[in-house]
């Protein structure tokens, strides 16, 4: 911030300023966009989904009808989006606003049923909560809370919405018991409740016990996106235009013309649809269109091609390969000694002293550049390869066999290693040509 | 401030006085003239004798049970000791229901002549405590003034007052009406006009008020006790407590040593209320006047209710689903009259009886095995009510609704009596409780739903839950309810199988035709479902599970699609064979293919990559290295551009978060291996359809 601002006042002239404010602005509301800040007016694509679940939630908030319901999908597929638009939805409606209690849990925070029972408790503000605390052991906090719940009635009290992210995760809790509590009132005549799991996991309905699973009414919403590369198309040139609402058109028209010239060149189209090959989701595009945002500046105020195919690169890099980058020529001849052993034994795992001597033989014969390494820098380069974590031990019991001997395996793939020694700066030939050769 | 019970156990030593006198021949017993009662070590010796008042040892120290002496009795040994006694009753020993009858509130000290026989009248001799009965006059007197015969309250004949021509006078008599009461109020009150006698004499009525505000409230029972204790710790000790504390403590003569600890921890107790005034004015100084943190001891549990009263069902198909709710209560349970009759019979009987016993049901899911008994229980109380059987209590607890098994304890003591205390404790209360005989004992039936999450290493629980029932006094009817049929022999050791018996039930899944019936009772002329398609669910149910929850569940989601299939929602006609279709899709196909249909280009590839290689291998399993080589060489020939290893994991994590495969930990990156969650054919199947 403060170095824009620096930069701002350097500016000589206000028509600068005003661009710097136009560009600022863009970036904070695609950010928003990208980051998950700001829910969409309406979810894309879910729309039988979205009124399945509007109508569930609004039957419990207007008629005190008891559900239960699942929402499965893969990861990114816009399960707590569509969810959240849900609820916002349902707040709206006047009746309702102030009628409905909504309880947050997730399975990674609340990771047994004591925490998870005490946190319903702080979230209902019951009168067990005195400030930000719950008093009471944990049975009695359960006894409360089910006592609590029996005492309501369907027409008289508030409805609670319990919405259990990580929905997998509760079924590990011991004995499922808060699991069957809550799917127990949903099934019986007292206050109601709306229990709504999300979760990613297919095979959800497997986890629960029998007399849980009974319980259960099996509504299960699937966000299964059956979107074509087209519907993406179109999602990404929405996704980076402006709203409607922007106060200045000329602007408005130029940076929404821009975008559009932007996703009808063929290089953005590839980069597009090798995305949409690797994953559907909404979140690994967005951190993409993240990235291409991040290059939109007050000097260079529109999208260009070569961001999107720069940011692309960014993300589909490989890990192993920049590490690989930064190894010393030392570790990588290791590293090629290790390929070698594993085509020559077919992937069987191998020990330092079998490195090492592949090492050595490679000095013998047929190195020029590199000089012989006394054998404790070797296996300090070793050990750092295992620090890295590019090479595995096998063995469990590390303690007891000498560190020369611990079997390993190689975590690379061949064309990794390849790949990785074409971009090396400076490599020497002759560990080039051993690399290559078929056997050492 | 829970109750200390780590006190000494004084042991009173109890000696037949005067000469016996044969009672019964048959019996070999005899009659005694009076029992001399003393402390070990200690001079004073208390005489009881027939015709005097005495209190005796019950389960609350504050309020011992109140009885009129009839007559001792003993065998030759003189080792059993025993009395007849007639029993007065305190209020608080009134069943709940039937406080109200009183129709006034009572006077503290006031008891009820007992006139029911459902109560033993003979009473070991050493449960009578040798604290002095209060002497008329002082502020423990206790007033009798009318008789309870377990219906109502009746004007008590002074008749049965008077004292038997006794060899000794009753030295404490007991007042028939305060003192201050003026005589001539007796005649009146006699009359049959029962309801107007509730007039309280205005003296009485004034001394309660009087008395001392603590006392005042303490005839409620065992709660108000409680917080009057924990208030008032040390000085306001009710007379009879400090004597019973007394009774216990006088070994050491030291009577005063426990009152000095009490208050002592009064005042510690201030302290750390003052300590906690403090830290709260500390955490929110602005609100240093208005938060006095209230003790959540006394919260009351309850969802706040609602502004807007929720709206009732509009149309027709609201009506139904509102009546297929699983929540909804039926007004009678149809397929189930068997059980249900053998069920009736047998608590019936054993409430009749006064016995106890067990019983053990058994069923999958949803089979209406609670819904059953509440249904029995309520039957049962209607009887009751209608004084066809005795009054009976019903007490419920459910092994999930507990955080761990001897919770249990806690729960069934909490829902007798009202008291909070800790297991080992709980346990110990209802031991005595259940062994000892008392008065106004009533059956208790206990049901225990989801038994096989009561089981302990050592089965103490399950064991005690069946052995009391087979107690004398104990008057205990368990009912047990779990899944599976075998549970006692597979998981009970055999001593709690033995006290659990034979009395076993099973209900068996329903059939198509039951689940049928259900439906179109439940539904009760609401016209709303065609009769095919009713058909229709029923007969898939029954195919898959026979649960009967997931069958009304079915229907209603199936009048869901009904009526979003319509665009006006009154326009809605009935629910046909394709809604129902519908509703079934939804709730019985799996997903898996739909998900391997959604997947990316690459995830697909993937998946295809893996039955390669399992092909290749032979094996159903693979490391991802291996499946990655194929993976390589299948984006080759579809001539896509072949992804980085990163991508490829992560395509890989993607389909095991989804269970799509079963993957090992991700530490084990390359070396992982993979497996499939959905067959191979499931796979080729969904595939195929995509080239297609």
């Amino acid at each position: 911030m403060s170095k824009r601002k620096v930069k701002e006042t350097h500016m000589p002239v206000g028509e600068c300023i005003s661009q710097y404010g136009y560009i600022f602005q863009v970036q904070m509301i695609l950010r928003e966009r990208f980051c998950h800040q700001r829910l969409p007016e309406k979810p894309v694509g879910m729309e039988s989904q979205h009124k399945h679940l509007l109508e569930l939630l609004r039957r419990t908030a207007v008629h005190g009808e008891s559900n239960s319901v699942l929402i499965v999908g893969p990861r990114g597929s816009g399960k707590t989006m569509l969810l959240n638009c849900v609820l916002r939805e349902l707040l709206e409606v006047k009746d309702v606003n102030k009628n409905v209690l909504p309880v947050h849990l997730n399975g990674l925070l609340q990771t047994d049923d004591r925490i998870a029972l005490k946190e319903i408790t702080r979230q209902l503000n019951l009168e067990n909560v005195v400030g930000d605390k719950v008093f009471g052991s944990f049975a009695e906090n359960l006894a409360f809370l089910l006592e609590a719940l029996k005492k309501g009635d369907r027409s008289s009290s508030r409805p609670v919405l319990f919405i259990l992210d990580e929905f997998d995760l509760f079924a590990h809790h011991k004995n499922q018991t808060l699991l069957y509590n809550l799917l127990d009132v949903s099934q019986s005549a007292q206050a109601p409740v709306a229990v709504i799991g999300l979760t990613c996991r297919l095979d959800v309905l497997e986890l629960l016990e029998k007399r849980v699973k009974s319980r259960f009414s099996h509504r299960q919403i699937h966000l299964l996106s059956s979107l074509s590369f087209i519907q993406y198309l179109d999602n990404v040139r929405s996704q980076l235009s402006l709203p409607q609402d922007f106060p200045d058109t000329n602007f408005y028209d130029e940076w929404n013309d821009g975008i559009k010239t932007l996703c009808e060149d063929q290089s953005v189209v590839d980069v597009l649809q090798r995305h949409y090959n690797s994953s559907k989701d909404f979140r690994s595009l967005h951190l993409l269109l993240m990235l291409a945002l991040s290059r939109v500046s007050a000097s260079k105020p529109a999208i260009k091609p070569t961001d999107l195919l720069e940011a692309s690169r960014v993300c589909m890099v490989d890990s192993k390969a920049n590490i690989l980058h930064g190894l010393s020529i030392l570790e990588l001849c290791l590293i090629i000694a290790m390929k070698h052993l594993n085509d020559i034994y077919e992937g069987e795992p191998f020990n330092f002293q079998m490195v090492h001597n592949e090492f050595k033989k490679f000095l013998q014969r047929k190195s020029h550049s590199i000089h012989n390494f006394d054998k404790p820098v070797v296996i300090k380069a070793f050990e750092h390869l295992q620090q890295l974590e590019l090479i595995k031990s096998m063995d469990s019991s590390t303690a007891k066999i000498q560190k020369e001997y611990q079997l390993m395996k190689l975590l690379l793939d061949h064309s990794q290693i390849m790949e990785a020694l074409q971009k090396y700066p400076q490599c020497p030939t002759d560990v080039k040509q051993w690399a290559m050769s078929a056997f050492g | 401030m829970v109750r200390y019970f780590t006190r000494l156990r004084m042991r009173r030593i109890y000696k037949w006085g005067g000469r016996p006198y044969i009672f019964d021949r048959k019996l070999k017993s005899y009659g005694f003239e009076y029992l001399n009662m003393s402390v070990e070590g200690q001079e004073a010796v208390t005489t009881v004798t027939p015709g005097q008042y005495i209190l005796i040892e019950g389960n609350d120290d504050e309020y011992p049970f109140v009885a009129k002496l009839l007559k001792f009795f003993g065998d030759e040994s003189h080792k059993q000791k025993k009395a007849l006694v007639q029993w007065f009753l305190r209020l608080s020993e009134v069943p709940q229901n039937k406080k109200l009858l009183l129709g006034r509130s009572p006077h503290p000290q006031e008891i009820f002549y007992y006139l029911g026989r459902a109560c033993d009248n003979e009473i070991n001799a050493e449960s009578i405590l040798d604290t002095p009965f209060p002497e008329p006059g002082t502020k423990d007197t206790l007033y009798v003034k009318l008789s309870w015969d377990t219906k109502a309250f009746n004007v008590l004949d002074p008749v049965l007052m008077q004292d038997t021509p006794a060899s000794t006078p009753p030295k404490p008599a007991l007042p028939l009406f305060p003192p201050c009461a003026s005589p001539t109020a007796t005649p009146v009150s006699r009359g049959p006009v029962r309801r107007a006698l509730p007039t309280p004499d205005p003296t009485v009525m004034r001394r309660a008020g009087s008395v001392s505000d603590t006392r005042a409230t303490m005839s409620a029972g065992k709660r108000s006790t409680l917080e009057a204790e924990s208030i008032h710790s040390a000085s306001k000790l009710s007379a009879s407590k400090i004597l019973s504390a007394k009774r216990r403590g006088s070994a050491a003569d030291t009577p005063g040593v426990r009152k000095k600890l009490q208050l002592s921890i009064g005042a510690s107790e201030c302290l750390y209320l003052r300590m906690k005034e403090l830290r709260n004015s500390v955490c929110f100084p602005c609100f240093l006047i208005q938060v006095t943190p209230s003790t959540p001891r006394h919260a009351t549990p309850s969802i706040p209710s609602r502004t807007v009263p929720a709206r009732q069902p509009g149309n027709i198909l609201e009506e139904a689903r509102a009546r297929l709710h699983v929540s909804s209560v039926p007004e009678s349970l149809p397929c189930r009259e068997q059980e249900f009759q053998d069920i009736y019979n047998f608590v019936e009987s054993k409430v009749m009886d006064g016995t106890g016993g067990c019983m053990y049901i058994s069923g999958v899911p949803g089979t209406g095995k609670t819904a059953t008994i509440h249904e029995v229980i309520r039957c049962l109380q209607h009887a009751s009510d209608m004084d066809e059987i005795p009054t009976f209590r019903f007490i419920e607890i459910n092994g999930m609704k507990m955080t761990d098994p001897h919770q249990a304890y806690v729960q069934i003591l909490q829902k007798l009596t009202d008291q909070k205390v800790t297991a080992d404790h709980a346990a110990a209360l209802l031991e005595k409780r259940f062994s000892n005989p008392a008065p106004k004992k009533e059956t208790t039936v206990l049901l225990v739903d989801e038994l096989d999450l009561l089981w302990t290493r050592k089965q103490n629980v399950m064991y005690n839950l069946f052995d009391w029932p087979t107690r004398r006094h104990a008057r205990l009817v368990v009912l047990t309810i779990a899944n599976t049929m075998d549970l006692p022999e597979r998981i009970m050791i055999n001593r709690v199988a033995s006290r659990l018996g034979l009395t076993r039930m099973s209900f068996q899944p329903y059939s198509f035709k039951q689940l049928q019936q259900i439906i179109t009772s439940r539904l009760n002329k609401v016209k709303a479902f065609e009769e095919d398609a009713l058909q229709l669910v029923s007969r898939k149910v029954a195919a898959l599970s026979g649960d009967a929850r997931r069958c009304l569940d079915i229907c209603r989601r199936a009048t869901e699609i009904c009526e979003h299939s319509t665009s006006h929602p009154s326009s809605a006609g009935l629910v046909r064979m394709n809604h129902v279709m519908e509703a079934l899709d939804e709730m019985f196909s799996s997903s898996y293919i739909t998900a391997i249909r959604c997947a990316s280009l690459q995830e697909q590839l993937f998946l295809r990559a893996v039955i390669a290689e399992f092909r290749r291998l032979g094996l159903e399993e693979a490391t991802f290295q291996q499946v990655f080589v194929q993976h390589r060489a299948l984006s080759r020939v579809e001539g896509l551009q072949p992804i980085s290893v990163s991508e490829g994991l992560a395509v890989c994590q993607r389909l095991g978060a989804c269970r799509l495969l079963l993957l090992e930990a991700s530490r084990l990156d390359m070396l992982q291996r993979v497996r499939l969650n959905v067959s191979q054919d499931d796979v080729l199947y969904a595939l195929k359809a995509v080239r297609d």
